[in-house]
């Protein structure tokens, strides 16, 4: 196995990020592949890139490998399944490529490896491709091939009425040439128009991967899910996101009754503390009436000791 | 005649009884003041989507309002020098909830600023000093317990405020939550009504001046016998007895103690605070962070959080508990000192620590040694300059503590910025605090061997030039007309105290 690079490769610019091997696959000239190229998308020489996947088989025991494929633009992909070295003594081994029912032909064979090479172009080359090795076992690979997922937000956004709402959906790692807005009417599915309704939808592109919606005024009717829809050269991708429009009564309710709970609390503690201070002046007023008591019955006696005293003498 | 009527003599704090629940309100009041501006963190994200600003712009609300509690400390002082923790509490509460509320409101990044950054910390800050101040007046013998379970409710408060938030955000929104929080934030008003005012802070430094070893005694009384000459500066908690004629610092003086720049114990403690916090706090908002660093998922790093506050949760009551104890109590500096550098080492350890049950165990001990430190910090103040100065000076010390307060983590983020690795934030964190709890412990090693010798000056000169002071101390109440009196009149008095001495070191009670 070399791993010298080919030259084969119609980039202009940066090669994509996708994984490459430095497998040295021949191709039937890159004159011939340009000009293919170019028929099919209509005389553009559009930045087409040749990647390649490999995956290794059996691969870890009991689980069938999957490998899944992000493309955002037309590629050329070669999809090859190898055979690890510890199986290569298996021989007479029968290999189908298919993709869904159809079975794709022209496969490149070698010694342990089976490849397809595929021109993605258009949506309708995306899908899941599966090589299957068929010998004493039957061992398999899936490679699904699709276009970029968009993130919604699981969680509804809670806003109120007469409030604005924003939403943003990000698109991560490849850039979309559009970004569409639709919000569901029943069953339906209805793009917003942001220069029609200027007032009440704002359709922001913030950055190249990420968009804005900002619904102002909100009503009730705003109620529900919207989807933000990114357009690739390869197709659509969409994400969904929930709206959920509360009229200001529904946070009010238990500020209220916490508001109410505190005022209860706090009268309780001052009643209390009234009432116990009223005990502590009772119980002091009768101790110092005690004293006085006292005082009174300890002058009295001096009295009548002086008076005895006096009258002894 | 008459025997003197036990009325004559103020009771010394209760140190139980109502005590307890002025705690619990104590416990609810640090809580929110402490435990409020980290739960906010969570509505930030959508905050700053909502308005679409920089993370950084949101990140300021958290510090302003950090940057209000901590900076209106001194005011705080002021107003409960003048009018006692209860109506400054109440009307702490008040703003709060009223901060919020109209935060709830908002329609600007910069009117977010003023309503939660502004005015709910500056109900923060009306909440958080006159709590610690009130424990003071409260309790004596068993003051480190009842501050250790006060400072308790920090992680409470954090650990239920943290997914009461998410919830409040998942239901309700910004805007809900923020009305609802303010709702709740009113509880501080219930914290408050329990702070039953209690007889002036004379009567504590009464007994506290047999209660606390000879060493703060003997300090206190130096100090207000430095103050014997203008006795409008002796701080009183409760100032009716205002004479005419005032210049401008005295005045100040009496809202606000700044003679305690003069205190030895004071300023000790103020410089090695202030470095210790330069390390404190940050840690602990780059632990998450860190986590994930080396690879850690969320969830996990959360978690780590919660160990940290689980265990701080615990720390805190029994350090207060060990603190209490006859072995420590006296030398509680030390103590104070020992778990700062702890602290530090834990940090300094932590760069060791691999995979998640390394952090697993750092998070453990850092938890144990934060709840440590944060039990004692106002409880080692109140030891050093008694509970009549304690007013002023917590709030001259949070004001001094804040700018550290704010410089600490944004160090620590362009330590990690620059260096792209996190353990030189961590070695810095742990320098700064074994520096810190190796300069408070000589320091104080220092103070308790000057306040001993002070002590024995004093013997030698002879007792009776203590009293003249002692009752100067006191400000106006019974014992001002006993100064005239003779010796003899006053040895029961000091029979009583060295009774009480005994029996306070006889019983440690936990």
């Amino acid at each position: 196995m070399t791993t010298t690079q080919t030259v084969n490769q119609q980039t202009q610019g940066n090669l994509s990020d996708h994984l490459t091997l430095g497998h040295n696959i021949s191709t039937s000239g890159p004159d011939l592949a340009t000009k293919e190229f170019k028929q099919a998308s209509g005389g553009n020489v559009s930045d087409v890139t040749f990647v390649e996947y490999e995956v290794l088989l059996p691969g870890v025991s009991g689980t069938s490998v999957e490998k899944n494929i992000t493309l955002d633009r037309g590629t050329r992909i070669e999809l090859s399944c190898r055979l690890d070295n510890k199986y290569s003594h298996l021989k007479s081994l029968q290999v189908t490529w298919k993709r869904g029912n159809e079975t794709v032909k022209h496969i490149n064979k070698t010694e342990t490896s089976w490849s397809i090479q595929l021109r993605i172009l258009d949506n309708s080359k995306l899908g899941s491709y599966s090589c299957t090795l068929k010998g004493e076992e039957e061992i398999s690979a899936v490679f699904n091939l699709q276009v970029p997922k968009i993130e919604g937000k699981e969680k509804p956004i809670v806003s109120y009425e007469g409030d604005t709402a924003v939403m943003i959906c990000k698109s991560f790692g490849y850039t979309p040439i559009a970004w569409t807005w639709y919000m569901t009417n029943g069953s339906e599915q209805i793009a917003i128009n942001d220069t029609l309704l200027a007032n009440k939808y704002v359709i922001n592109r913030i950055s190249a991967n990420v968009t804005h919606l900002k619904i102002l005024k909100l009503t009730n009717e705003d109620n529900g899910v919207y989807w933000c829809e990114a357009a690739f050269d390869l197709g659509k991708s969409k994400g969904k996101l929930k709206l959920k429009v509360l009229s200001l009564m529904v946070p009010l309710k238990p500020s209220l009754a916490i508001v109410a709970e505190v005022v209860i609390l706090v009268t309780i503690i001052f009643l209390y503390e009234m009432y116990s201070k009223k005990k502590e002046k009772g119980s002091e007023a009768e101790k110092e009436f005690d004293q006085i008591e006292q005082l009174k019955s300890e002058e009295s006696n001096g009295l009548e000791n002086s008076s005895a005293r006096h009258r002894k003498i | 005649m008459p025997p003197p009527t036990p009325t004559g003599r103020a009771p010394g704090p209760p140190d139980g009884g109502w005590g307890w629940a002025v705690v619990f309100g104590a416990f609810i009041s640090i809580g929110f003041a402490y435990a409020f501006p980290k739960g906010l963190a969570i509505f930030f994200k959508e905050i700053q989507d909502f308005f679409g600003t920089s993370y950084s712009e949101i990140a300021w609300v958290s510090s302003i309002m950090l940057a209000t509690t901590y900076g209106a400390g001194p005011i705080s002082s002021i107003l409960v020098n003048r009018y006692g923790s209860r109506p400054v509490v109440i009307f702490g509460g008040l703003l709060c909830g009223i901060g919020m509320v109209s935060a709830a409101f908002c329609t600007s990044i910069l009117q977010l600023y003023i309503c939660v950054g502004f005015i709910t910390g500056f109900g923060l800050a009306l909440n958080l000093q006159p709590s610690v101040i009130i424990i003071g007046k409260y309790f004596l013998k068993r003051r480190p317990i009842a501050n250790g379970l006060a400072m308790a409710g920090s992680p409470v408060m954090l650990c239920t405020l943290a997914p009461l938030n998410q919830f409040l955000f998942d239901n309700f929104g910004w805007r809900g939550s923020f009305l609802i929080l303010g709702a709740i934030l009113l509880n501080c008003c219930v914290a408050g009504a329990l702070f039953r005012p209690i007889g002036p802070a004379t009567v504590s430094v009464k007994t506290q001046m047999t209660e606390e070893g000879k060493g703060a005694l003997k300090e206190e009384v130096t100090e207000d016998a430095m103050e014997m000459s203008s006795p409008t500066d002796v701080p009183m908690e409760n100032k009716t007895e205002e004479e005419g004629g005032k210049d401008c610092c005295e005045k100040i003086n009496q809202y606000l103690d700044f003679s305690l720049f003069k205190h030895r114990g004071f300023l000790i403690y103020l410089i090695g605070n202030v470095l210790m916090f330069l390390g404190f706090f940050a840690p602990i908002v780059f632990l998450a962070p860190y986590a994930k660093h080396i690879g850690i998922d969320e969830y996990s790093a959360a978690f780590l959080l919660s160990i940290l506050a689980i265990v701080d949760m615990i720390a805190r009551p029994t350090t207060g508990i060990i603190a209490n104890s006859k072995w420590v109590r006296p030398r509680i500096q030390y103590f104070f000192s020992f778990s700062i550098a702890f602290n530090g080492t834990c940090h300094l350890l932590c760069p060791l620590a691999s995979g998640y049950t390394g952090l697993v165990v750092y998070s453990i001990f850092f938890g144990l040694a934060f709840g440590m430190v944060c039990a004692m910090l106002f409880e080692t103040l109140m030891d050093l300059v008694g509970a009549a100065r304690f007013t002023s000076a917590v709030g001259l010390v949070t004001i001094a503590e804040c700018c550290t307060i704010l410089l600490g983590p944004p160090i620590g983020g362009t330590l990690i910025d620059t260096f792209g690795d996190y353990k030189y934030m961590f070695i810095k964190c742990g320098a700064v605090m074994v520096l810190a709890g190796t300069f408070l412990f000589i320091m104080n090693y220092y103070n308790y061997r000057m306040l001993a010798k002070e002590e024995k000056e004093r013997k030698v000169k002879g007792d009776p030039k203590e009293d003249p002071v002692r009752t100067e101390n006191e400000g106006k109440n019974n014992w001002n007309k006993e100064t005239a009196q003779d010796g003899p009149e006053l040895e029961p008095l000091r029979e009583e105290r060295e009774g009480l001495k005994k029996e306070v070191n006889g019983t440690n009670e936990v």
